[in-house]
């Protein structure tokens, strides 16, 4: 009753795990395909690495509590979900504001749109990752 | 919001998981639920207190 169906549940996780490992193959493909690495590319690998880590650990602890015969996701988790979904909006629009004008003030230099893009991905992914770690753990 | 889970769930030998798969959310849930740290819906309140054989008035203690 409070949660979705079983097979609704696999069909999620399955979904996650090919989402998962399109992004790494894209990720090896990519690095191995140009061999003229920047620095933007050295410090948006760990990142996408990192978001890539913390979700195979959602999915895993989702097929865990199948496996135990609980549901993966409850209404506690959605809220949490939901919740940080929020503050990554909130971030994807504040990154792509920010972004640029960092980079202004730093470099004195406009963000090609393929950074901008890349910024915004980035950080509204690591805030929902970490709002949504923070909130499943907090309780409400 | 205060809540008699414990109580209930000792009185009828039940573990936080067994609780969990009665009401079918997930074990930390039912952790939390106990602690007082989440406020469930009025729905789960319901099939928490069905699982334990009771009430919401019963099970949970409301402060003004």
């Amino acid at each position: 009753m409070l949660n979705e169906t079983k097979s609704g549940q696999k069909i999620v996780i399955m979904l996650g795990i090919g989402i998962t490992t399109l992004v790494v193959v894209t990720l090896a493909y990519y690095i191995l395909a140009d061999p003229s690495i920047e620095l933007f590319d050295l410090i948006s690998i760990p990142i996408i690495l990192i978001i890539v880590l913390t979700s195979s650990y959602i999915i895993y602890d989702r097929v865990k509590n199948i496996k135990r015969g609980l549901p993966a996701q409850d209404e506690r988790l959605k809220l949490a979900g939901y919740k940080a979904g929020y503050y990554g909006f909130v971030a994807a629009i504040w990154s792509a504001v920010g972004s640029n004008m960092g980079s202004i003030i730093l470099i004195d230099q406009e963000l090609r749109g393929g950074l901008v893009t890349a910024a915004v991905v980035l950080v509204s992914g690591i805030v929902f990752m970490i709002s949504y770690f923070y909130f499943s753990r907090k309780g409400e | 919001m205060k809540n008699r889970i414990k109580e209930f769930r000792a009185r009828y030998d039940l573990t936080q998981e067994d609780l969990a798969k009665k009401v079918k959310v997930r074990r930390e849930t039912i952790v939390f639920l106990e602690k007082g740290k989440y406020n469930p819906s009025l729905k789960m309140a319901y099939e928490v207190a069905k699982a334990l054989n009771t009430t919401i008035d019963d099970l949970f203690v409301f402060e003004y």
